[in-house]
């Protein structure tokens, strides 16, 4: 009964997908006019929703050589696979993986979460960074994403888990929402939330493929006086790129930070005019330095910016905006600069769909 | 040839007379522990901006009947608070929360306990207009201050106009903005003098920092993360107080309150927004029992299992550890006539 429902739901979401993107083209079609095809081309970058009726999607990741993106389905307790078309074949979504486990977050909207943050750490050995447990008790897990076939596959098939960080002296009650991961020097470093007075960023190292023990690596509270790393990335240059996502009831707070991956040691800090930096990432051709913004307090402010860093004597910062996006948590750049990104967007009272969507940016320099 | 410019300079001083220029600037010396200031660029600090917004501070004509200044309820001799559980207006009229201090309020992020001014300029026309504390309009008190020949004079000599309520409101900011407390024995402390605490409020301060959890709200150079957070403080009543909500209507924010700051915390009793506690020692038992339970309750708030001994030590900490021995204890100045 349970797999009958299962497959009525990935059809309606797959159905979802395919009708909301031909709609999107019909519509273009409509508006241009035949002569002035080349005018009427969007300068800027272009969107396109591709998967909808998320449940706060959280996280995204694309893997290497497929191109599958993978997306953390976080209030639905799940990851899904988006295949994207090519050619003749059509795109197509699937469940992946199932059954992590459930936590509330926040004090107003309160979202149901379980996965969080995704990374690819090989070609197929996907990292995922666990929401659902308590603080203490919460685990990273690593799939490998070639086992999963027709069907999803449970959480405990997991290959390997790390973690959980319990209470200690580093961390008063043990660490918690895996929000966001990267790679950089031999080991997955991964953004927590526990110990509010720390601010740690965790670090797995990862040997032979195999990863090893989770531990609270850089205490950034201590060194930057600001709260709660989220957004997490690595430098061209290999330097962990932070994004501090600051009280979300203060405006502006957030601060782009630099740390050695091998000392800790907090490199430079820039403040910014963003409210809650939730994701950081490279273009992979341009090296741009991309931000999601989730400005709680003010959605307005909400969406993806670029960020350009100027180093040297006197370190600056200047911040574009580049699209307004509705609560975007997590975004993932394919090889050739293509963009997802992940929105757990506003549900309107009495809708029976989640608002939740994956969408596709081109055209970013 | 060279003593020249020696003899102008001299010349420029004995014709000065030693008098203050009107656009002299104030130079704020911030004590250990603190770090520069954003000053707004259209209220820069002038030496006899500062005088004056110290005058109108202490001066209770600002007030319909003469008896309530900005210090009456921000007293220097109270922690530049009251000392009560809540503030006091003209005809004794009681608000609904405690004073929050003066001290440092030029970092604050946001004033009030709501946070619903973004400035102290925009601050500080708030009491005058409202009916339980100051009771003026803005009108009321511009046209009482332009017939005090000592205002005017003054106010032609800093704004170049007559007395105007952005002026009062940028001079009281500028004062206020020269209220700090820092060089506290944890400045001396983290700076390397091991011998600036006692051994009791190094234990408390790693409680601070640590077990306790203070330093999930209370951090920074000023202690405060400038942010808003539901304590459960008061959400016991049956119309709770909802704070931060009020202003920006984010479901979230209910119950929240802004972070005050913690230097001198040991003179600004009674402590939380409505005054509820009366002593540091009952401020850290509420949060030693995680607080009270509501649906907007901050997730930094829970169940610390302090032992007896670790709450005397964090005590300890709070009141050695911040009290500096530069307290900044402004006299009133004499009132313009």
């Amino acid at each position: 009964m349970n797999r009958r429902r299962v497959q009525i739901a990935v059809w309606l979401l797959a159905w979802a997908v395919f009708a909301s993107a031909s709609l999107a083209q019909e519509q273009a079609q409509k508006k241009e006019p035949a002569e002035k095809k080349e005018e009427s081309k969007p300068a800027g970058p272009q969107v396109q929703d591709i998967v909808i009726n998320l449940y706060n999607p959280c996280g995204v990741a694309v893997q290497p050589k497929t191109g599958h993106v993978y997306i953390a389905d976080s209030g639905n307790l799940r990851l899904l696979r988006f295949t994207p078309g090519k050619g003749e074949q059509a795109p197509s979504i699937a469940e992946a993986v199932v059954g992590f486990p459930k936590d509330v977050y926040g004090k107003g909207p309160k979202y149901d979460i379980g996965p969080l943050g995704l990374l690819f750490v090989s070609d197929n050995l996907l990292a995922v960074g666990g929401g659902g447990n308590p603080d203490g008790k919460e685990v990273l897990w690593f799939f490998d994403v070639s086992q999963i076939k027709d069907k999803p596959i449970q959480t405990d098939a997991a290959k390997y888990t790390a973690g959980p960080i319990p209470p200690g002296e580093k961390t008063n009650r043990g660490e918690g929402n895996f929000y966001a991961l990267t790679l950089a020097a031999g080991a997955v470093y991964v953004t927590t939330n526990g110990d509010d007075t720390k601010g740690w960023v965790a670090r797995c190292p990862i040997k032979d493929g195999t990863p090893g023990k989770l531990e609270p690596a850089i205490a950034t509270k201590p060194q930057v006086e600001v709260d709660a790393p989220v957004g997490i990335t690595t430098s061209p240059k290999g330097k962990l790129v932070v994004g501090q996502a600051g009280e979300i009831n203060v405006p502006e707070d957030s601060l782009l930070t630099f740390y050695d991956p091998a000392s800790g040691k907090l490199e430079l800090k820039l403040e910014t005019p963003l409210y809650d930096i939730v994701a950081l990432a490279y273009h992979p051709k341009s090296g741009t330095l991309y931000a999601l913004d989730f400005a709680w307090m003010a959605p307005d402010k909400a969406g993806l910016y670029r960020l350009d860093v100027t180093t040297g004597e006197k370190p600056s910062l200047k911040v574009t905006k580049v699209l307004q996006l509705d609560k975007p948590t997590a975004m993932a750049f394919t090889p050739e600069g293509e963009l997802y990104i992940t929105l757990i967007g506003t549900a309107k009272e009495g809708d029976k769909y989640t608002p939740g969507k994956l969408i596709r940016v081109s055209g970013l320099k | 040839m060279r003593k020249l410019p020696l003899l102008v300079a001299l010349c420029v001083v004995l014709l000065c007379g030693g008098r203050v220029r009107a656009d002299e600037p104030y130079e704020l010396k911030y004590p250990q522990g603190l770090r520069p200031m954003k000053i707004p660029q259209d209220n820069p600090l002038t030496r006899k901006k500062v005088e004056l917004g110290r005058q109108l501070y202490f001066d209770p004509r600002l007030s319909r009947d003469n008896t309530i200044s900005c210090a009456s309820c921000h007293d220097p001799a109270k922690g530049w608070s009251n000392g009560e559980r809540f503030a006091t207006g003209v005809r004794g009229q009681k608000g609904g929360r405690s004073a929050p201090t003066i001290i440092n309020s030029g970092y604050n992020r946001f004033q009030f306990w709501d946070g619903r001014a973004g400035s102290l300029e925009e601050q500080a026309l708030g009491p005058i207009q409202n009916p339980i504390e100051m009771d003026m309009t803005l009108e009321e008190v511009v046209a009482k201050l332009n017939k005090i020949e000592g205002y005017r004079k003054q106010f032609q000599e800093v704004f170049g106009t007559d007395v105007t309520a952005q002026g009062i409101a940028k001079a009281i900011a500028a004062f206020e903005r020269t209220v700090l407390s820092g060089n506290a024995p944890y400045d001396r402390y983290k700076a390397g003098d091991k011998k600036a605490m006692s051994e009791a409020a190094v234990r408390g301060m790693k409680l601070f920092f640590g077990k306790a959890n203070c330093a999930a709200c209370h951090s920074g150079p000023n202690f405060t993360d400038n942010g808003f957070h539901n304590l459960g403080v008061g959400m016991d009543k049956k119309e709770p107080d909802l704070g931060r909500y009020l202003v920006t209507k984010l479901e979230g924010d209910k119950g929240a309150f802004k972070t005050p700051t913690l230097r001198e915390i040991a003179r600004t009793a009674p402590y939380m927004h409505d005054g509820s506690h009366k002593t540091l020692e009952e401020v850290v038992r509420y949060y030693n029992k995680g607080g009270i339970d509501n649906p907007w309750l901050d997730e930094e708030i829970f169940p610390l299992n302090l032992t007896e001994q670790e709450i005397k030590d964090l005590v300890t900490f709070l009141k050695e550890g911040l009290s500096s021995p530069d307290y900044p204890l402004v006299k009133p100045p004499q009132l313009p006539k």
